[in-house]
């Protein structure tokens, strides 16, 4: 690990445009933040701010191509995407790829796309305001392992740079940095245990995930809470660790040749056809057991012993896009109170 | 890195059985000549040869998908095997439709099969409804083989086979064959006015039958497979603990949606299970 201070985050972008595409966490016009490619051109301001949808597109891409069937064999088709580099990603998604790297680990694909990526991580120093990353063990602050490169901001438009491993060390070869004072480590170290304290109590969320775990809940809870899931996938979408998807077959003709692509596209566990066989057998068509099953997925200890974690990384983006208001907040308390 | 890529096979030939059932018989083609190719580099190679009972394959139906069977006859030398199949939704619906000499694909063998190594040397009995013998063929054929037959000296092996009725009885021949050496009991849901039973048959369910079946072992029945409708296989589960059986000595072969057959695309869940990846057979206990 290597320490550095840098006086210009562009000087950054810069370099590391040379050799990389870039892309970075934007505000648009209608206030909402997203994932937009930078030029050497133009280079925005690096905003702390949860984008609407995290990273897991750049790897586990929402629909793509595994193969193409000629007539005769099948072939594959990995992606083969230029190096790129995701600038400024923050610790609950920084935690969510680490999840999914190891979900993924030996699917060609996924791996196609991540082993071009070099991670960039940006600490938060404010709670943001559906955020619980302290409770589940996934930020504010950029865990080491979890990023290539981590930037911390410091005061008068000032960051400390750390290079964790190889990749970061060799991305910033060139660059004319500084060699940071380790007290500045200290200072991130008092400033990330700040904002923990800042984040609002969120034990309610402990509490939750101990009773969902005690088998208490009754059935009858879960068949409650459903009634307000609209099947609407917008949690499945939107959680950075979701990773269901389906297939299907393509045909694509041109002048010279037809020729059937199969696909994979992202799907939702709480579809009422998620598991729905040919015969119409259907193991999860009660809503109530399509949502438990959800919720045990991102807090059951029998999947916490897989990752070493909980599959929620406390970003709570299904709070804030869920219609019928049972996202993790609310989930979360009415298990507390009322389950 | 995992294999997403079916190998191109050849429908061979295919005869009916039952109500819209078929044995199909594909070949494996040119698995080396598309290895030289290059065309898949960075991935495992199927492992065709290595397909033990009770594990099942991908069937790529190019223009509509993949879906899983299971062999009724694996891969042998020449890269030749069987299914059976029922015809249940598009997929299958297409391929009844499909001729002789067709290209399709095939990944596999995926799964974790039935517990040979817990087999050896034991008293088994087996409970199967419908389609559900289909797994168990190839199995109950190693057993009775007449040329290699494999059940050790004063072990016994016991079928019930259930079905609607006598018109959607599978694997006929199989049974005729099979029953020269094993005892088997046949049940049939419903049951037409002029019809007669025949000596090993009975209305009713295989649950009804396992009292009989096992009593008619010399020495007590220590395993237990199960392949068919899951209520059928809970209620013959719970049926066999309540005579002795352990639950883990009771395996189960169960039936999920799948897509991908390597534990990543969701859709076969049970519990914190992956029926392609950790089953399709489970003991009973481990489904407690």
């Amino acid at each position: 690990m290597e320490v550095y201070q840098l006086d210009d985050l562009t000087q950054l972008q810069q370099h590391l445009l040379v050799q990389h595409q870039l892309y970075q966490v934007i505000k648009n016009d209608d206030e909402q933040c997203a994932w937009q490619q930078q030029t050497k051109e133009a280079n925005e301001p690096l905003i702390a701010m949860l984008p609407q949808s995290s990273a897991k597109n750049f790897f586990f891409a929402e629909h793509e191509s595994l193969l193409i069937f000629n007539g005769d064999y099948f072939q594959e088709t990995l992606p083969t995407p230029e190096p790129f580099v995701l600038f400024g990603v923050l610790s609950c998604d920084l935690t969510a790829i680490s999840y999914q790297d190891k979900f993924f680990q030996d699917d060609p694909y996924y791996q196609a796309r991540r082993k071009q990526c070099l991670l960039v991580g940006l600490d938060c120093i404010q709670p943001c305001q559906q955020g619980f990353c302290p409770t589940v063990d996934a930020g504010p602050g950029v865990r080491q392992h979890n990023a290539d490169i981590i930037l911390h901001p410091l005061a008068n438009q000032q960051w400390l740079l750390i290079t964790t491993n190889d990749k970061g060390a060799e991305a910033i070869k060139g660059l004319a940095l500084t060699t940071s004072h380790w007290h500045l480590l200290t200072q991130r170290d008092l400033t990330l245990r700040q904002c923990e304290q800042d984040f609002p109590d969120h034990s309610y969320i402990i509490n939750g995930i101990d009773k969902l775990n005690s088998g208490e809940i009754k059935d009858s809870f879960w068949q409650q809470l459903a009634v307000q899931c609209l099947g609407c996938s917008g949690c499945t979408t939107l959680c950075p660790t979701c990773s269901c998807y389906s297939t299907r077959s393509i045909s694509v003709e041109s002048e010279q040749n037809k020729v059937i692509k199969q696909e994979r596209f992202w799907d939702s566990c709480l579809y009422e056809s998620f598991q729905r066989e040919a015969s119409f057998h259907n193991p999860s068509s009660e809503a109530g057991k399509r949502v438990q099953r959800f919720w045990q997925h991102k807090f059951g200890n029998e999947f916490f012993t897989t990752f070493n974690r909980h599959g929620c990384v406390g970003c709570g983006r299904c709070e804030q896009t869920c219609p019928g208001v049972i996202g993790v907040h609310s989930v979360m308390k009415r298990i507390t109170n009322d389950a | 890195m995992l294999n997403h890529i079916p190998d191109p096979i050849e429908l061979v030939n295919y005869i009916d059985d039952g109500e819209q059932a078929r044995h199909f018989q594909f070949r494996l083609l040119n698995i080396q000549k598309i290895s030289e190719k290059s065309t898949v580099k960075s991935i495992d190679k199927h492992q065709w040869h290595n397909a033990k009972p009770g594990q099942f394959f991908m069937l790529n139906v190019p223009s509509i998908g993949e879906a899983a069977f299971t062999f009724t006859e694996p891969p042998n030398e020449q890269g030749e095997f069987r299914a059976l199949i029922r015809q249940m939704g598009k997929l299958t619906r297409t391929l009844f439709t499909l001729p002789k000499g067709e290209v399709l694909g095939a990944r596999g063998p995926f799964g974790r099969g039935w517990p040979l190594e817990r087999i050896a040397q034991h008293n088994i009995i087996i409970i199967a409804g419908g389609c559900g013998l289909a797994p168990l063929v190839n199995l109950i054929n190693n057993f009775t083989a007449t040329k290699s037959r494999n059940l050790a000296d004063n072990q016994q092996l016991v079928l019930i086979y259930g079905a609607q009725s006598k018109a959607a009885q599978l694997l006929t021949t199989e049974r005729m064959r099979w029953q020269k050496q094993i005892k088997i009991y046949n049940t049939l849901d419903e049951v037409e006015h002029q019809y007669t039973l025949a000596e090993n048959e009975s209305q009713g369910t295989p649950v009804d039958c396992i009292d009989s079946a096992l009593a008619s072992f010399t020495r007590p029945v220590t395993i237990a497979l199960l392949c068919g409708p899951e209520s059928m296989m809970q209620s013959a589960a719970k049926r066999l603990v309540k005579s002795g059986l352990a639950s883990k000595d009771i395996f189960l072969a169960i039936e999920r949606r799948m897509h991908c057959a390597v534990g990543l695309c969701g859709h076969c869940y049970l519990n914190q299970h992956y029926v392609c990846k950790n089953g399709p057979t489970f003991s009973w206990q481990e489904l407690q």
